[in-house]
Parts: structure tokens; C-alpha cells; sequence
């Protein structure tokens, strides 16, 4: 009966409601959206983490209903690309897209004048609406109070007072859907008056109206929030001693520095016990099985190729998912916002905007997800210069290659006593190096390609947040079985295939080759001359050119291959193993290239899908390379 | 305390980037030109609303502003061409219409 017959979406059941899920950044959205549908978007406190469409479907007793998760918004008029997309999906102009049937209107209970004023251009849209008020726990706690039956009397639809994070207070929710199929009284298109139009062209001649217009809106949305008896809830004490330590002149900067200090020892320290356990684990597991399988060539494909290869990659998982931790609490906490602040100022003299900060900080887990939450930034050279530099940001990928080059040739040793370590610090040089590689490019950018004025920065701060256990919980499960999908795909892919040229050609007596005269070793002969300069032998050429699907397929490369080479019955040593093979010129020229090469198939497809073309991501590989290349030779000169 | 001269007809309008933190102001103009006022406006920075700068971020960053109870933090540029008079002043002149 609400199909309106249109072509439905990708993976949309034609028959169900469609209902999107719209209100303005860090309402609570996809924190909504995920209890609703049993799905994983992902959340975390600042603005703009959503950035893309996202169907699920709430199977209800009556029947399903298809939400939408939208990227949050203050109005209609779009600016950037996350906007853009809200707005096409509500008007139905998304690419293969129906209009939706209905609409969940989510508004932060604790700033409901100013996300009222979203309200307006929304319910103009005619269509049925609920409008649901998140945060109600803690708008009680701090004291603020309002009169639900009021608002939804003024508005004229229904309105629910809900804590998105609670399951049990989403039952208004459920009975709104459930009433899409059973047309229930509690589907109410809006009856509000026809809203002023928003001033078509923009420019400075028309700001004038513009600016009538939202103070005329603002006034209304005031007037709805006198009538709903709305007394905004008291700033919260505790929010303000941590602000006044976040962004005090002197502890801001300290506390900021202490936390990544601690971020990256713990994944040294820390992550021992655990690393030790995953690799006996691997170990006595390699082992048994040698035990139990008889001398074949399947015997050498499990235990040289895959056990050496994937299991030398696994040991990392613990450390992925100690950063992962870290990550987890400084984005649930609110804390990220107050970094976007303290690095304005050398974003705006980059010539980049705040804005762009909060992307590049999420590539420190991956490029991929941060490159397309850069569509946030609403000045499109801005935009293109932060996707072009967030490669530079290190990502989890690297972590795996970075401990294994570190642990194998930098001595441990403490500087600050136990909660400071010379490895802790060469891994923060490395992030560094890759961060300073990011401002000089994006600078050279922004003078140069990319040269445009400044856009304002205007950033609303999220109220600090305790991060809930089940939140990083289900982000660290959720991230090892990347880690283990990763591993279980390409990686074991590329061992595969790596195992079976160094089985070829055959010697005389039909046993597989030394590693040097395979197939293997002979296309690594190859590559060499390029490489030579660098220090690094054929070997670590194979690495490299595997490494360029996944930056971390290099430890599993370098585990096949000396694996194989290995005669031992026993499992082998990675670490001495390069150690026999690398200097500490090449180990570093190593780290160096790894700093700064584009090796990750991932992050050029989703450049090529962000911007449209091939042309940046060419650029931008081809700049990271000879980059690499450099720095690499450089390192090995010097050292 | 002493009442302002008449002659100046209107109360003293400043720029919201001289006002000191604590203090309470209330928008009356906004001197930012096309694309980059709707930014504001959406956040309900419009004339009328009360701004009130609650922290400097360190080496000179964006300020932190209570706008209607919400925290957002804006560059001193953009603060400066937020044209505001204080909050006392305001009310009085909303009396004396
Ligand atoms: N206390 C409390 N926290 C909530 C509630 N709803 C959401 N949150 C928290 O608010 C933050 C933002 O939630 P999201 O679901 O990511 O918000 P969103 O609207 O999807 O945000 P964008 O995708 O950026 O537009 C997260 O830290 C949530 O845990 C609620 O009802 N009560
Ligand atoms: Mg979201």
C-alpha cells in the first residue's frame, strides 16, 4: 500500500516500508540503526562519522521494514558530499532509490533547540514522521526536563523520548514501523505549514535572506521548545574540568603527547605476553602437525608455505587490536573533537580546515574508511588534498611490519624508565615521519594543484562520553576478523601461489630446487638490480612487490620464503632470519619505505571511486613511490 | 557606575573575537560573506541567539563557545566578523522597542 511503485534499491525488498533515518551529526542515528536492525555501522562521538547510505532491514512480527541510515545533517541544503547524499535519498533522487515511505527524525533531547530547527525543512517533506529524541538519560541526569506530548501536539506528529544506546526504550520506535504495515494512528504525515524556500543560487548578494530565514527558523524552533515546557540541561561540571584539561594552553598539548606516548608503548609492552602466547600457540601447532603428517609435497605446502607464511601475520593481531583499543576509547569519548581543535591551527596554516583532521585521524586504523569520511570536508580541493595525503597516516597494516623490523633490530632499552622505551620511540618516529610527510605534501598542495582559499571552521564539541564496554567490544571483534578475513584471503592466496615457485623447476632428482635456482628466486633475481641501491636482496624485493595488494602480505612473504629455505624440523625464527639477511641501514630504509609507498590496492580503488578518475590516484602512487624510493636509499646511505 | 553618554545613540557593538571569556553577548550582525554563513546559521548562530566564549584553545587555536548551551569552537577569523553587544545591553534594547 506505500509503494509508491518506483524502482526499488539495491538490495531493498520492494514490498517493505522504506523509512530513513535522518537528524543532524552525533544525534544518535546509527546508534539507533544498529539496535534496530542487528547491524554494525559504525559509531563513535564527533560529528560526521556517517557517511554513506546504509540499508537494513527490522524484521518486525507483521512483516520487514527497510531503514536507512543516513550522514547526519542540519538542513536540506547540501554542501558536502555526505549532505548531498541525505538529501537525495529523502527527495528520492538517489541513483536507484525510491523515496522512502517515512521518516525517523533523531534529535539529541539535550540540544533540542537548535536540532529543532532541522525539524522544519524535514516535516515540510510531507511525509509520515516520527520524531525520536535520543539522549533521555541524559537529559535526566543533568536536570533537563520537557513535556514529550506537548511537542508531538505542537508538531503534529509522534514524538518518542528514547536512550538509542538502551534497547528497551526503542518500543515507540517498533510500534511506529510496525504501524507502516498496520496503518496505525501513529503514522501522521506532518501538517505543518509550508516552509520558506531556502534561497536557490548562493553568493553574497543573497546571504542577506538566508540569514532572515534561519533566524525567523530559529525562532520558531525556540517558540516549539518555550510551548514543550524544554529547559535545556545543565552543563555538565565534569565536562568542564575535562575540557578545561584538554585544551588548557599547557596540559592540553601534554596530555595529548602523554596518551600517544602511552598508546605506543603498550603496544610494545603490553602486547608481549600476548604476541608470545599467539606465536607458541602458531608454533605448537606448525609443529604437531609436522609430527602427524607424513614427508609430501602438501606436508611442505601446509607447514613452509601457509603455517610460515599466514602465521607469521597472525602474531600482530594482539598489538591491531591494542591500538584498536585506544582508538576505540578516544572516538566514544568525545575526546577526538578536542584533538580537531588543538590541530586547527596547523591545519589552517597547511591550508586545510579542522574538518579534515578528524578523517586523517581515522586513518591511523585504516586509509580506506578515511578516505571516504573525508567527504565531510566541504570545500572540494580541501577534500581532494585530505584523501591525497591520508595514505601518509600510518595504518594498522604497517603495524605488522613495523614491530617485526623493530623488534628485530632495535634494542630495547627503557628512556623513561617502564613507561617509555627506545622501540616505543622509533615506532613514533615513524608515525611521525609519515604525519610530517602528510603537512609538507598537503602544503605543497594547497600552493600549488589544489590552491583555493580557507573554508571557516565551525566545530560543534560532543559532550564527553564514557566509552560502554559492549561498544569496543564488538569494534575489536569486529576488526580481528578483518584481521583474520584478511589473513585468510589474500594473505593465504599469495603464500600459496609464492610456495608453489619455489617448488619449481624440478632438480634432476625431482626434489624442489635450493630457493635461489626457483622460479621464485630467479623472478626475484629480476627484480634485484632496481632494489640493490637500498640495500635489500631479492627476498625483500619479492616482499615488496606482494606488499603492493596489502602492506602487511610482506610478513607473510618473507615467512614462506625463508620457511621454505629453512630445513629445520623446527619452527624458524623470523626475526633472526632477517637479521642474517638485513643490516640496520637496510632494516631502517626498509621502515622508510614503508612510511611512505602507496602499498595498498584497497586505498587506490576507493581514490579512484572518490574522485572520479584515475588521475589522483596515479599521481598520488607514483608521488608515494619515488618518495619511498628515496627516503629509502637515503636511509641506507646514511646508516 | 556611570551610564554611557546618550549621544552614542546605540549601545557599543564589538567584535565577538574581543570578547573576553565568561562573558556573555548576544549576536546582532553577522559580516561573513555568502557560502561561509550557512555553516553558522545551521547551528543556530543567528542574530539573537547568546554566545558566551568559554575557552582558547592552546598556541592560538579556535575559542569555545557556548551558543544556546552547545559548545562549538570557531577561529578567531570568523569571530571576528560576528558582530555582538553584550547581553545586559541587549535586553535593553529589546525593552526600550
Ligand atoms: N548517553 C547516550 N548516548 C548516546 C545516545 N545515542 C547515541 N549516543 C552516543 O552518541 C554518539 C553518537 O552516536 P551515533 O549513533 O554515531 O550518531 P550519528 O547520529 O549516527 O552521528 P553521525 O553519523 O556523525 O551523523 C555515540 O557516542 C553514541 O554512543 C543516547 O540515547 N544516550
Ligand atoms: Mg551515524
Amino acid at each position: 500500500m506505500l509503494d509508491r511503485g518506483s524502482a526499488p534499491g539495491a538490495g531493498v525488498d520492494r514490498g517493505a516500508p522504506l523509512v530513513a533515518v535522518v537528524g543532524p551529526p552525533n544525534s544518535g542515528k546509527s546508534t539507533l540503526f544498529n539496535h534496530l536492525t542487528g547491524l554494525r555501522q559504525r559509531v563513535a562521538n564527533y560529528p560526521g562519522v556517517t557517511v554513506e547510505r546504509r540499508c537494513g532491514t527490522v524484521n518486525l512480527p507483521v512483516g520487514p521494514v527497510e531503514l536507512i541510515d543516513l550522514p547526519g545533517v542540519h538542513g536540506l541544503s547540501p554542501r558536502s558530499l555526505d549532505q548531498m547524499v541525505t538529501r537525495d535519498v529523502l527527495l528520492g533522487e538517489f541513483e536507484g532509490d525510491r523515496q522512502p515511505d517515512a521518516i525517523v527524525l533523531v534529535l539529541d533531547a539535550t540540544r533540542l533547540k537548535s536540532h529543532l530547527m532541522v525539524a522544519e525543512p524535514v516535516l515540510a517533506l510531507g511525509l509520515p514522521t516520527l520524531v525520536v529524541l535520543t539522549m533521555a538519560d541524559e537529559l535526566n541526569r543533568r536536570y533537563g526536563a520537557l513535556r514529550r506530548s506537548s511537542l508531538s501536539e505542537e508538531l503534529g506528529v509522534e514524538v518518542a523520548l528514547v536512550n538509542a544506546r538502551d534497547a528497551a526504550t526503542l518500543q515507540p520506535v517498533r510500534a511506529f514501523l510496525k504501524a507502516l504495515h498496520t496503518g496505525g494512528e501513529e503514522v501522521r504525515a506532518c501538517p505543518i505549514v509550508a516552509v520558506a524556500e531556502h534561497p536557490e543560487g548562493r553568493g553574497a548578494g543573497r546571504a542577506l535572506p538566508m540569514i532572515d530565514l534561519f533566524a525567523e527558523r530559529r525562532q520558531r524552533a525556540r517558540e516549539l521548545g518555550r510551548s514543550a515546557g524544554f529547559q535545556a540541561p545543565r552543563p555538565s561540571r565534569t565536562n568542564e574540568r575535562l575540557d578545561a584539561l584538554a585544551l588548557h594552553r599547557f596540559w592540553g598539548p601534554v596530555v595529548f603527547a602523554g596518551v600517544v606516548a602511552v598508546v605506543f608503548q603498550s603496544i610494545f609492552a603490553w602486547a608481549v605476553p600476548l604476541m608470545d602466547g599467539t606465536e607458541a600457540a602458531i608454533a605448537a601447532s606448525g609443529n604437531y602437525l609436522g609430527s602427524v603428517l607424513p614427508e609430501s609435497w602438501f606436508r611442505s605446502l601446509l607447514l613452509d608455505g601457509v603455517w610460515a607464511g599466514v602465521g607469521s601475520v597472525m602474531v600482530f593481531l594482539p598489538q591491531i587490536l591494542i591500538l584498536f583499543f585506544f582508538i576505540a576509547i578516544l572516538e566514544d569519548s568525545g575526546y577526538m573533537a578536542r584533538a580537531a581543535v588543538i590541530a586547527d591551527r596547523l591545519m589552517h596554516r597547511v591550508g586545510l580546515q579542522g574538518k579534515s583532521f578528524l578523517p586523517l585521524l581515522s586513518a591511523y586504523a585504516c586509509a580506506v574508511p578515511a578516505i571516504m569520511s573525508a567527504r565531510t570536508v566541504e570545500d572540494e580541493r580541501d577534500r581532494i588534498a585530505t584523501i591525497f595525503v591520508a595514505p601518509f597516516m600510518t595504518c594498522s597494516a604497517r603495524l605488522p611490519v613495523y614491530a617485526l623490523l623493530i623488534a628485530a633490530f632495535i634494542p630495547a632499552q627503557p628512556i623513561l624508565g617502564p613507561f617509555f622505551g627506545t622501540q616505543a620511540a622509533v615506532l613514533i618516529g615513524l608515525y611521525v615521519m609519515g604525519v610530517v610527510a602528510a603537512i609538507v605534501t598537503a602544503a605543497l598542495l594547497k600552493r600549488t594543484l589544489l590552491r583555493g582559499r580557507s573554508a571557516p571552521f565551525v566545530m560543534e564539541l560532543p559532550p564527553y562520553r564514557l566509552p560502554t564496554v559492549r561498544s569496543i567490544l564488538t569494534r575489536l571483534l569486529d576488526r580481528t576478523k578483518v584481521f583474520l578475513r584478511r589473513a585468510g584471503k589474500i594473505i593465504l592466496a599469495v603464500t600459496v601461489v609464492l610456495w608453489v615457485f619455489t617448488q619449481f623447476p624440478r632438480m634432476p632428482g625431482g626434489e624442489a630446487p635450493p630457493i635461489g635456482d626457483s622460479a621464485l628466486g630467479q623472478a626475484g633475481q629480476v627484480i634485484e638490480p632496481a632494489i640493490e641501491p637500498l640495500g635489500f636482496d631479492w627476498r625483500i624485493g619479492i616482499g615488496l612487490v606482494t606488499s603492493l595488494a596489502a602492506r602487511e602480505v610482506i610478513v607473510g612473504t618473507l615467512g614462506t620464503i625463508y620457511g621454505v629455505e629453512s630445513d629445520d624440523e623446527e619452527a624458524f625464527e623470523l626475526q633472526a632470519a632477517l637479521q642474517q639477511d638485513l643490516d640496520l641501514g637496510s632494516a631502517v630504509a626498509l621502515l622508510v619505505f614503508f612510511v611512505f609507498a602507496l602499498q595498498c590496492m584497497s586505498t587506490v580503488a576507493i581514490m579512484r571511486r572518490e574522485t572520479g578518475g584515475w588521475r589522483w590516484p596515479a599521481l598520488q602512487f607514483c608521488y608515494m613511490l619515488l618518495l619511498a624510493y628515496a627516503g629509502a636509499w637515503v636511509a641506507n646511505a646514511i646508516l | 557606575m556611570k551610564r554611557k553618554p546618550e549621544t552614542a545613540q546605540k549601545p557599543a557593538d564589538r567584535m565577538l573575537a574581543d570578547v573576553p571569556l565568561e562573558e556573555e553577548v548576544v549576536l546582532v550582525r553577522i559580516d561573513v560573506a555568502g557560502d561561509d554563513v550557512e555553516p553558522l546559521l545551521e547551528r543556530g548562530i543567528v542574530p539573537g541567539c547568546t554566545l558566551c566564549p568559554v575557552r582558547h584553545a592552546p598556541v592560538g587555536g579556535p575559542t569555545v563557545y557556548r551558543v544556546d548551551g552547545v559548545l562549538v569552537a570557531l577561529r578567531r577569523e570568523t569571530a571576528s566578523c560576528l558582530c555582538v553587544r553584550s547581553s545586559l545591553e541587549a535586553a535593553g534594547v529589546l525593552d526600550s522597542n
